[in-house]
């Protein structure tokens, strides 16, 4: 692994989802100088892949791809993508080290004008992990459409080594000699913006995930729901039919001790709210069924969204679906208790969507040496003054920001960093 | 006199074997790649008429058939009387 001067700034911000991108972008804007170190390929976390928000229903990459350009315009801000940070150290007050560690990508960043011509030409295909695996993408691949930085990458464990991309490259980009690099950093304070992680509905068996080809997630769902979809329009996986029953599952993952997770995700039962008005917009002759314990509409506007999504048709049901069985034509039998008659109850539906819940991202916990982060009873990271200040974590100089502390949605996840970046500019100030 | 330039992949090769799994997944997807455009050579077809033509699984067809449609060798035609299935045809 080959090694690199050191770097030195005032903050380091780990993870590129709006939080961490609000949170760098505030302190940019009052001076201080801020690594941003994003994990994956692209800024813009979660956020960027969604159709659009609740509960105004505006277009989510609209909102997203301004701030991202905003972030990595900004001269106060260096960024590195598909880049970890390990071995934190607070050595002192108002000093920390740690070892940042840039992946390769296999092209020269600077030189990759993202033009795709490697990409057309390349013989492997694999499952796309941006569009939740619906559809396939290359061995070297622009992340997606709206990816920032919109440069290739290559996924050297699926590449065959044919060497075509870097043959038909222009302008010579592709460098297949790129290694790991480690890199010293010496910040004065930390913000943790790692965000959440989904849950994996192949936990719960008897749902069917995997096997049953019609029983998707919500976040393919929202891929389905963009310009940018996987297909034509809203199909099927298992054989391309436009659905016309389309049923969702609430508090899948969720509220659930059996799969160990007893708390609210706090966001399923909006975004299927959500998702529910938008299929009846993509599919008019579509019927959608919500099947819930109950409804959690307890933000500014949530309720009379709710209620407009019974205004448009779409039927709630309360009632816990216990399993799914497939029919021979691909359509799905829901077997669930209808609280309000206390009846067994089945019914058929041509798509299931199950609206998982958020989980917390244990990388988090693995970034700190000395001292170590704590994290709460339900391995968010602790927030040490609730009530008082949010940001705060055992470590002074370390705050939180967005959902590595909880569930939340962007609204309060960019407030959250807001208050994680004031923390911050205080404790380098004074 | 012109120097050869150093292709890099000759470089990553003296250290990197591709491991069976990749090459075997390279196979697979040639195989399925031009089953489904032989399929489509003579006319457009549904999703389920080129699984039935193929012997493929459905939703293989799909996944693969999205992906060439993702890359350009395959358009979207019209769909069906019924609204159920769209049709897909060979890019010209
Ligand atoms: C299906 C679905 C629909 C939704 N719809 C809505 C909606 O309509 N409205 C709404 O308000 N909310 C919605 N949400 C919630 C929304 O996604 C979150 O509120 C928001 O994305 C949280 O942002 P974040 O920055 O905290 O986390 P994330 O978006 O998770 O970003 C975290 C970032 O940190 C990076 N990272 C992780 N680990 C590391 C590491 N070790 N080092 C460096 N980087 C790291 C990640 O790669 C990621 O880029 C929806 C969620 C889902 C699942
Ligand atoms: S590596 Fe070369 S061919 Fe591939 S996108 Fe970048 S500039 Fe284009
Ligand atoms: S060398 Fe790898 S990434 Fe490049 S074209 Fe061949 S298989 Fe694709």
């Amino acid at each position: 692994m080959e090694q690199q001067n050191e770097l030195s700034f005032d903050t380091l911000v780990i993870g590129g989802g709006i939080a961490g991108s609000e949170a760098a972008i505030n302190l940019a804007n009052l001076n201080y100088k801020v690594i941003l170190v994003e994990k994956d390929l692209s800024l813009g976390g979660k956020m960027i892949h969604l159709s659009k928000v609740f509960p105004t229903l505006d277009c989510s990459a609209c909102i997203t791809t301004p701030k991202v350009s905003e972030t990595i315009r900004h001269p106060n801000i260096t960024i590195y993508t598909y880049s970890e940070v390990k071995n934190i150290v607070k050595v002192s007050e108002k000093k920390f080290t740690a070892t940042l560690v840039k992946k390769p990508r296999y092209v020269d960043e600077d030189l990759c004008t993202g033009c795709q011509e490697c990409e057309d030409k390349c013989p492997v295909v694999v499952k796309d992990q941006f569009q939740y695996d619906l559809v396939g993408r290359k061995a070297v691949y622009v992340p997606f459409s709206i990816a920032n930085p919109r440069v290739v990458n290559i996924d050297i464990e699926n590449c065959i080594l044919c060497g075509l991309c870097e043959k038909v490259c222009p302008v010579d980009a592709i460098d297949f000699t790129q290694e790991a690099v480690d890199i010293p950093l010496t910040v004065k304070s930390v913000i943790i913006a790692t965000g959440y992680e989904l849950f994996d509905p192949t936990q719960i068996l008897r749902y069917g995930f995997g096997k049953f080809k019609n029983v998707v997630t919500a976040m393919q769902m929202e891929r389905q729901l963009v310009p940018t979809r996987p297909y034509n329009s809203v199909l099927r996986p298992k054989d391309g039919k436009m659905p016309d029953n389309i049923a969702y599952i609430l508090c899948t993952g969720s509220r659930d001790e059996t799969v160990g997770n007893p708390i609210c995700s706090q966001i399923c039962c909006m975004y299927s709210v959500k998702q529910a008005q938008l299929l009846l917009g993509a599919l008019p002759m579509a019927d959608v069924s919500i099947y819930c314990m109950d409804i959690r509409a307890f933000g500014k506007g949530f309720c009379e969204f709710y209620q407009q999504a019974i205004g448009m048709g779409v039927e709630f049901h309360k009632g816990k679906v216990a399993k799914i069985t497939e029919k021979e034509n691909g359509n799905l039998i829901l077997r669930y208790e209808d609280i309000e008659e206390g009846k067994i109850k089945e019914v058929e539906h041509d798509l299931v969507v199950l609206s998982i819940g958020v989980l917390p991202n244990p990388d988090a916990k693995l970034l700190f040496n000395n001292p170590v982060i704590e994290s709460d009873e339900f391995n968010y990271i602790k927030q040490i003054d609730e009530l008082l200040c949010p940001p705060e974590t055992n470590i002074e100089g370390v705050y939180v920001a967005g959902t590595s502390s909880g569930p939340m949605d962007i609204p309060d996840s960019i407030l959250s960093a807001g208050a994680a970046s004031a923390c911050s500019a205080n404790y380098i100030r004074n | 006199m012109e120097i050869k330039k150093i292709k890099t992949i000759d470089i990553i090769k003296e250290k990197r074997t591709v491991s069976a799994e990749a090459k075997q997944n390279h196979k697979e997807y040639n195989k399925i790649k031009k089953l489904i455009l032989k399929s489509l050579e003579s006319e457009a077809k549904t999703i389920p008429q080129i699984a039935g033509e193929t012997k493929l699984p459905p939703d293989v067809v799909t996944f693969y058939l999205m992906t060439l449609r993702k890359y350009g060798s395959i358009e979207t035609g019209e769909i069906d009387d019924m609204d159920e299935y769209f049709s897909y045809k060979l890019k010209k």
